[in-house]
């Protein structure tokens, strides 16, 4: 009888601690529940074998592009072996994220080759024409065919001066591969030098004096200063130019001065001007600083969930665990009387304690997360209805309460244990390889089973030895339904 | 003492029989599914698994929203949108008295997402952009989901069987795995017609619920199991009589927790978010037949003839 004394003020410890912890260290909810963007990134490697160490630079280069976007608490994760989460709370539209982000941001520093001067200028050529086209395509109306068919007619001749032949349908996406296939071709009128993104230590950026368009600044190390130095001299006052090349692309090609001659350019700055507008820029800035990605990624999932949609989830979640725990409730007393009761309070401390072990791990809840603890409620009163319907046998069979109570609990135990291991055993497996809408669910369903065993075996327990020291409710008739429904 | 008896060894041939025409009707949904269908495949895969732009949005009306026909919207949308080629593709559907709007289409980038949104807006704002619920998964990704979640069905499978057949002798073992994969079938194959007759989808959640009935299954049919062994343990001379009695004295059991499973699970489809409503449907059928089968379809196989 003491041991179960000591059981009972351990178990109301436990409960006072749960309440302590959710007070005090609220619930993480995810982005289904209050609103804002995820983002699945996929690392791209062409035998598919991304090794850990790849992962973890990704993931450095990442995090820091994200901790320079200015979203609050926004956080990065891996997921598997090749992808990582991006939670943005609160962001509706993920495009500008996923622009800086997706980009592998190599820079890199080029000069021009020998004999490449007429190539060049019929590229840059071309470069201006699908600028130009590209700007008409935007302000223009789309719905008016004729517009339409007068770009792709120019987009053909540009095609047609340059030997190249984009084979996407869509004039949009066309006049981007020119674009894209362009810069490309002048980027390899250049050869690599030592010089890239590598040797920067920061980046930033400001509005041209001239006129609206802004420039990147960069800032070199002393190392990157002194090698950009060296590249200038090679080339100053010649014909050559000086290319920035973003991802294979070049993005601005420059002359130096004749007066950096014995130089080069000293003082470890210089600054990108390629028609950026204040977004491009920035997105560039933010690339820079973080540092080129050592593999490409893709976005392949984006979520957006409104904060509407989100409260309401909530809401709607909320009532669905209630009614279910009422109803399961109604049920369990209607039918094992007292013993219903001892369940419907050990269900109250099974709540807690989840709720309270989730602020501990912490568990993040999900939609799903919702529906693995609305469904382990069931399988919680699975266990304790085994219990009960044994307890009752052995009251039919004539056994006096204490003993069918120990009994019962006892033959019932391994049954109990088989049914919460099977169960762990699928959430573990869901959780290894699940995604993570799938690891949500595992995580509440996982714990769930691993409390709902403590609960059922010891809280029902040591709540029905309590009641039971009192004479009144020593009654068998209080622990025996008169009609036995079925 | 049994308060429910029910004659095991008579019926156990209707039994038989009600299970095999479970089985057979879910083997004509797959099969019919696989070959008859546009998707030509067992079960009507949805957007996780094969990639595509899901865009769900409420209208912000005054009063009542004024009634609209998607195929009229679809119409609009043509005349307005730059890329036309997922048009052809679309799916529009308006609910709620008008007022939510539900689009899916092939993959789309972000940019091209946003700028259906802004078209869908000429024509049926203003839009409630607060309720505003986008979801946009990359073909590549929807193809590694598959596997994963076919991955995770079979390890935990496996995973399962192992434990069984440690924990009981061969028969055992075998004959609760074998109620295992009827359950499974049959819930596959009633989302096979799902899908063929209504374009039901089925998304990871599926494959989560079909997990999650195989580890309800398996526990039903594992505390079913433990009663027949300890009885027969204390009485070995009539081997059928005591499996029925057995069969008979867990029902009340099974019949209890089905409900307290179930009453969660109802409250979850009546108000639940829609992300789960088809998830709960799933697992409250693969609740009802898992319970049948653990209680009526496992010890039948073990009646001796």
């Amino acid at each position: 009888m003491k041991r179960r004394q000591g059981w009972l003020f351990f178990i109301i410890f436990l409960l006072t601690f749960s309440i302590y912890l959710l007070i005090n260290f609220p619930l993480q909810l995810g982005l289904d529940l209050k609103g804002g963007s995820q983002l699945t990134l996929q690392l791209v490697k062409e035998d598919g074998k991304v090794t850990k160490e790849e992962l973890e630079a990704v993931n450095a280069v990442l995090d820091k592009r994200v901790n320079n976007l200015g979203v609050a608490e926004s956080n990065l994760q891996t997921l598997g072996r090749d992808q990582l989460i991006l939670e943005l709370p609160g962001e509706q539209n993920p495009l500008s994220a996923s622009r800086i982000l997706g980009k592998t941001a190599l820079l890199e520093f080029r000069t021009q080759k020998d004999n490449t001067s007429s190539q060049l200028k019929n590229l840059q050529l071309q470069r201006l024409k699908i600028n130009d086209l590209i700007e008409q395509f935007k302000i223009g109306d789309k719905r008016n065919e004729e517009t339409s068919l007068l770009l792709i007619d120019d987009l053909t001749k540009i095609e047609n001066d340059i030997n190249y032949s984009s084979n996407n349908q869509q004039l949009f996406e066309r006049l981007f591969e020119t674009k894209k296939y362009i810069s490309n071709e002048i980027a390899n009128l250049f050869n690599k030098t030592d010089l890239s993104g590598k040797d920067l230590i920061n980046a930033g950026r400001r509005q041209e004096q001239t006129n609206n368009n802004w420039e990147v600044s960069l800032s070199f190390s002393n190392d990157g200063g002194n090698k950009f130095a060296e590249i200038t001299k090679s080339i100053a006052g010649t014909d050559k130019l000086l290319s920035i090349v973003l991802d294979g692309e070049s993005i601005s090609e420059a002359s130096v001065g004749s007066q950096f001659i014995n130089t080069g350019i000293t003082g470890g700055a210089a600054t990108i001007s390629g028609n950026f507008s204040a977004e491009n820029a920035r997105e560039l800035e933010v690339q820079l600083k973080g540092g080129s990605l050592p593999l490409p990624i893709e976005i392949v999932e984006t979520n957006t969930i409104g904060p509407l949609l989100g409260s309401k989830n909530i809401v709607r979640s909320l009532y669905a665990a209630i009614c279910g725990l009422i109803f399961v409730g109604i049920f369990m007393i209607f039918n094992y009387r007292i013993l219903g009761f001892v369940s419907v309070i050990s269900l109250i401390f099974y709540g807690f304690f989840n709720l309270a072990l989730y602020s501990l791990i912490p568990v993040t809840l999900t939609l799903p997360g919702i529906a693995g603890l609305i469904l382990s409620i069931g399988m919680a009163v699975d266990a304790n209805v085994l219990i009960f319907e044994r307890i009752r046998e052995e009251l039919i069979n004539g056994n006096t309460l204490i003993r069918s109570i120990d009994s019962g609990f006892q033959r019932a135990n391994s049954s109990i244990i088989d049914g919460h291991i099977t169960t762990f055993v699928s959430c573990f497996v869901l959780f290894l390889l699940g995604t993570n809408f799938v690891k949500g669910f595992a995580a509440t369903l996982g714990t769930g089973v691993v409390i709902s065993l403590f609960t059922s075996l010891n809280c029902s327990k040591t709540i029905l030895r309590f009641l039971t020291t009192y004479q009144s409710l020593r009654q068998k008739n209080l622990y025996l339904s008169k009609s036995n429904p079925l | 003492m049994t308060s429910f008896s029910f004659n095991l060894i008579k019926n156990k041939n209707k039994i038989y029989g009600f299970s095999s025409i479970l089985i057979l009707l879910s083997l004509i949904g797959i099969l019919y599914s696989t070959f008859n269908t546009s998707f030509k495949k067992p079960i009507n895969l949805g957007m996780d698994f094969i990639g595509g732009n899901e865009l769900r949005i409420e209208r912000s009306c005054k009063e009542e929203c004024e009634n609209i026909s998607p195929d009229a919207v679809i119409e609009k949308l043509k005349t307005f949108s730059n890329n036309k080629n997922f048009i052809n593709n679309i799916k529009l559907q308006i609910q709620n008295n008008n007022s939510l709007i539900s689009i899916r289409t092939s993959y789309l980038t972000i940019e091209e997402s946003n700028d259906l949104i802004s078209n869908v807006d000429k024509i049926l704002g203003p839009l409630n952009y607060e309720s505003k619920n986008t979801r946009i998964i990359g073909p590549k990704l929807g193809k590694k989901l598959l596997t994963n979640c076919a991955t995770s069905l079979l390890v935990s499978l496996f995973a399962i069987s192992l434990y069984i057949s440690i924990r009981f002798d061969k028969k055992y073992a075998l004959f609760a795995l074998l109620a295992l994969f009827h359950d499974l079938l049959i819930v596959f194959g009633i989302f096979s017609w799902l899908g063929v007759l209504f374009s039901i989808e089925v998304n990871s959640l599926f494959a989560v619920s079909l997990l999650t009935i195989a580890g309800y299954s398996v526990n039903d049919t594992v505390v079913i199991f433990d009663r027949i062994r300890e009885n027969l343990k204390k009485n070995s001379d009539n081997y059928n009589k005591t499996i029925q009695i057995s069969v008979n004295e867990s029902f009340r059991r099974t019949f209890f927790t089905s409900i307290t499973t179930l009453i969660p699970l109802l409250t979850l489809i009546i108000f639940g978010s829609y992300s789960l409503f088809w998830f709960s449907v799933s697992l409250t059928l693969g609740i009802l037949i898992g319970s049948y089968s653990s209680i009526l379809l496992a010890p039948s196989f073990l009646i001796k003839d």
